[in-house]
């Protein structure tokens, strides 16, 4: 590798498709670039229909870019040998459901190049981490969503890769199903994997990830650390008060740029953390009560939000 | 490589042993040959060689039914179903994956032929017809045409849908079987278009009618070692060149 950081490289990447027998092309991806860092789980992040799934297909082989470059491991994604590295869990992922679950792992494992000596403990290892221990032996016409979700990721581990591709972990899956698979993928980190997670669920991603892409259009809006995302915006704070007179919250509007949300007799005050202490002096001048103050920490949904809206604002003024 | 392909064909030979139409096709194809030791047995002459002529032609038509319309399912059913993102996504070529499909459905194929050269057996033992080296090498030759048939359903199947895909391969059979006739009806022609059109049609379509020895075999005719090993030749290059061209149709597929 020659960035040995890198553990995925995509330089340029460019899909177009035709729709139906037109001549006319559709630019899924427009020349995406970004990189995924050993022993990282990296969050792909975008609204539905913003090339997600179609840069994971690319990655993983299934389909091919009109140009740009894609690698994994320093390997052309179009090699095959270096998949013995690579696990990769689709989106609402099918088997054959007359197999048990062991026998697909057991498939899986023939196919990724599992020696016959390890495979039968590694199945029961893989079966046993995504607690599915008891329904090995069932075929999988019987399981249930979250169930055919958990067998997707022991066939991704099944051959113990060094990196992890998810598309959509956890979906289908419940509360304590996506802790378990959260919990997984953090444990994926520790071993020493690097982990690439495609997933519209932002509180995940601000649980789990240690950076993320956002992806809108089929372009990439943001790619860095999460941390780094989440404190780009100026720190705010809210600030309720009581008694707080309509002519003061106008004042405090104006002068402070205020945001304002009534709550009966409450008032809620949004405003620049750094003019917390003038605005204070000011609402207590005019007889208000303090009720609370809290810093305001701005979620990732809000600013993927925001994201998402400035890509679809560029787009309809073109 | 072997183990990857055997573990695709293994898996698809389970899937296509648990397909319907295969036991529906098989039932009626015993079902024929105990029609002809029937009516052989009411007969008042050559009751062997009706019964045997039955047996083949039952053999040969439910086999190859059995082929298209069992094989043309089986990849569009991986790529409808997604399976097919899972394993490609394993160090695993798309050739490989092909090659393990066709392997396990003539496996189940050739294991079909084989219960119905069993029943073929019984018949004739029952009638007393005589059974030998040519009848071997006239079921021997069906194997080789169904093992071509398969491809054809694999190749169809790797770009469009099932429907086609069994149209496509039922008009390539008949094609094949009619293609000698076609030759030999061209040549006689006075234009010359019309004769070099028939002789290269019947150059490039599989001339399925190489592989067929039931007329030898119930009549009892002589055979040379080279009406079996030169068509079955012909037969696994055939198969070759097709399979290398699904694979190349298959290898530039977006599974979108």
């Amino acid at each position: 590798m020659s960035a040995s950081a890198d553990i995925v490289r995509v330089d340029d990447l460019v899909k177009d498709v035709r729709p139906g027998f037109g001549l006319r092309k559709k630019r899924i991806l427009d020349g995406i670039s970004f990189r995924v860092r050993e022993r990282e789980i990296f969050g792909f992040i975008g609204p539905n229909g913003a090339g997600k799934t179609t840069t994971l297909k690319v990655l993983m082989g299934l389909i091919r870019a009109t140009s740009g470059k894609a690698s994994i491991l320093g390997h052309d994604v179009s090699e095959v040998a270096f998949r013995r590295q690579i696990g990769f869990l689709p989106e609402q992922p099918y088997f054959y459901e007359y197999l048990t679950g062991r026998e697909i792992l057991r498939f899986y494992a023939k196919l990724s190049g599992v020696s016959p000596r390890s495979r039968e403990g590694r199945v029961t290892e893989l079966l046993e981490l995504v607690g599915l221990s008891a329904a090995g032996n069932l075929r999988l016409r019987g399981y249930s969503k979250g169930m055919l979700q958990r067998i997707g990721i022991a066939q991704a581990l099944v051959h113990d890769p060094q990196v992890v591709f998810l598309d959509e972990p956890m979906s289908g899956l419940d509360p304590v199903g996506r802790k378990e698979v959260r919990d997984i993928i953090l444990r994926l980190r520790s071993e020493g994997k690097t982990v690439f997670m495609n997933t519209h669920i932002l509180s995940d991603v601000e649980m789990v990830c240690d950076r993320v892409a956002i992806i809108v259009n089929g372009k990439i809006r943001y790619e860095g650390a999460i941390d780094e995302f989440l404190d780009a915006g100026e720190p705010e704070a809210d600030l309720v008060f009581a008694n707080l007179s309509a002519e003061a919250a106008a004042r405090l509007e104006e002068r402070f740029g205020a945001r304002l949300r009534g709550h009966g007799e409450r008032i809620e005050l949004r405003i620049a953390e750094k003019d917390s202490s003038e605005v204070l002096r000011v609402a207590l001048e005019a007889s208000a009560e303090v009720i609370s103050v809290t810093p305001h920490r701005v979620s990732l949904e809000s600013i993927f939000l925001s994201t998402v809206n400035e890509a679809d604002a560029e787009e309809d003024s073109r | 490589m072997i183990g990857r392909i055997w573990a695709i064909a293994v898996n698809t030979a389970r899937e296509a042993i648990r397909n319907k139409l295969l036991y529906t096709f098989l039932f009626f194809a015993l079902a024929m040959m105990l029609f002809g030791v029937v009516l052989a047995t009411i007969s008042y002459v050559e009751r062997e060689r009706m019964m045997q002529d039955f047996a083949f032609a039952s053999i040969r038509l439910f086999s190859v039914a059995i082929a298209i319309f069992v094989g043309v399912g089986l990849i569009h059913k991986d790529i409808d179903r997604r399976t097919v993102y899972t394993i490609l996504s394993k160090p695993l070529s798309r050739a490989e994956f092909l090659i393990g499909k066709f392997t396990g459905l003539i496996l189940i194929i050739w294991l079909q032929v084989a219960i119905m050269a069993l029943f073929f057996a019984g018949g004739s033992l029952l009638m007393g017809a005589p059974l030998g080296f040519t009848h071997l090498a006239a079921l021997a030759l069906t194997a080789v045409e169904l093992a071509l048939v398969v491809a054809l359903a694999t190749l169809f199947s790797s770009f469009t849908t099932p429907l086609l895909a069994s149209f496509f391969s039922c008009g390539i059979w008949l094609a094949g079987h009619l293609s000698r006739d076609l030759r030999d009806y061209g040549a006689n022609s006075s234009s010359a278009l019309v004769r070099d059109g028939t002789a290269w049609m019947h150059r490039i379509l599989p001339d399925l009618e190489s592989f067929n020895l039931s007329i030898q075999a119930s009549h009892q005719l002589p055979i040379a070692a080279s009406d079996v090993w030169l068509p079955a030749l012909y037969g696994a290059g055939y198969v070759a060149v097709i399979l290398a061209f699904a694979t190349l149709i298959f290898d530039q597929r977006d599974f979108r």
